[in-house]
């Protein structure tokens, strides 16, 4: 989102706005805006959504990972003696 | 330490110098963790052969080898993500790495467990399609050789760099068929070296050679599997060092790295 030329960076005061952080409505000059998704970010918030999502996602994710790997592991030792019941059966 | 251009050569070349400079400590970390999963294996075979067509009547011994295997299976590929940190180190420094190569990121680790389950799972299923089973040891390659570039835990992610790496297939293709040829190199090596030795017994009088060769002759189907099982051990050091070599050859490739690294040496030679 484009500010006007009249307003200034909350950061650096002598700059001219160039965007707006879409979450706590800062004006920001171009060093300090960040655009992340097609949306304008300042640089602490960024990095408070950044945090969040790290750590919201780490927990299911291992959950995620861990319980499909034990359904693989299962899945693959009740097929390795499928498919040595049939080779067996060959012989 | 990443040189030439990749092709196959190149990545067997730099994986037997990534071996050498690991080989001892973390090469006999890998094979300590690996004996008991190949000797569980050569097991199961011969269990399989033992009850034959009467398998069905088995369930619960082939269903307890199978379960003895899985256990087996996790601690060989602990053995496995090691061994293949300490190709990466030693590929990045060009020296044997310390006791940094044990501590294997717990996301890493847990990536690669998944991947080499589902491996492992595809090629159970594949098994009688030979073409689906090659596809499943390419799998299981890049799975190891990808594991450190999950520097997060991820259901989708891990299959999602091993597809990235497969787009150039061929490499790894043509690794998984030098590396089968080499079991069977390294089989027959063991083979003889067993048949020598056996020829050597022979010559004391002490020893009961005609028992022995009962027991180690080619015709006891143990002693083939434990040769098969031997054969597998010896050739996995290089497997996974030619396959980290691979994944880091090509991700250097893509990311412009090899270039950067090539000009800074025409840089320091002129």
């Amino acid at each position: 989102m484009l500010a006007s030329s009249i307003q200034r960076c909350a950061v650096h005061q002598q700059r001219p706005g160039f965007a707006r952080c879409m979450t706590c409505a800062k004006t920001l000059c171009q060093e300090c805006a960040t655009q992340w998704d097609g949306i304008w970010h300042c640089a602490a918030c960024l990095g408070a959504r950044r945090t969040a999502l790290v750590e919201r996602s780490r927990v299911p994710a291992w959950i995620g990972v861990v319980m499909l790997s034990l359904l693989l592991l299962y899945c693959g030792a009740r097929l390795m003696v499928w498919t040595g019941a049939v080779i067996a059966g060959l012989f | 330490m990443i040189r030439a251009r990749l092709t196959t050569t190149a990545v067997l070349d730099e994986s037997t110098d990534v071996v050498v400079t690991t080989a001892g400590r973390w090469a006999a970390v890998l094979i300590a963790t690996s004996i008991p999963y190949r000797l569980l294996q050569a097991l199961f075979l011969d269990q399989i052969f033992e009850v034959g067509g009467k398998a069905s009547h088995y369930g619960h011994l082939l269903g307890g080898t199978a379960n003895l295997i899985v256990l087996a299976t996790l601690v060989a590929l602990w053995g496995r993500a090691v061994y293949a940190r300490a190709c990466r180190l030693a590929l990045a420094r060009g020296s044997s790495p310390g006791r940094e190569a044990w501590r294997v990121p717990p996301a890493a680790l847990a990536s690669y467990v998944l991947t080499a389950a589902a491996a492992a799972f595809l090629g159970y299923l594949t098994l009688f399609t030979l073409i689906g089973f090659a596809a499943a040891v390419v799998f299981s390659g890049l799975a190891i050789g990808t594991m450190e570039l999950n520097e997060r835990v991820s259901v989708t992610r891990p299959f999602a760099l091993i597809v990235r790496y497969a787009k150039s297939v061929r490499i790894p293709i043509a690794l998984v068929f030098v590396f089968f040829c080499a079991v069977f190199v390294a089989l027959i090596n063991l083979a003889a070296a067993g048949q020598l030795a056996m020829w050597l017994s022979g010559t004391m009088g002490a020893l009961d050679a005609p028992n022995w060769q009962l027991l180690f002759g080619m015709g006891n189907r143990r002693f083939v599997l434990l040769l098969f099982a031997g054969a597998v051990i010896a050739v996995e050091p290089f497997w996974i060092a030619a396959n980290v070599v691979f994944v880091r050859k090509a991700g250097t490739q893509e990311s412009g790295d090899d270039l950067r690294a090539w000009f800074e040496e025409l840089q320091r030679a002129s």
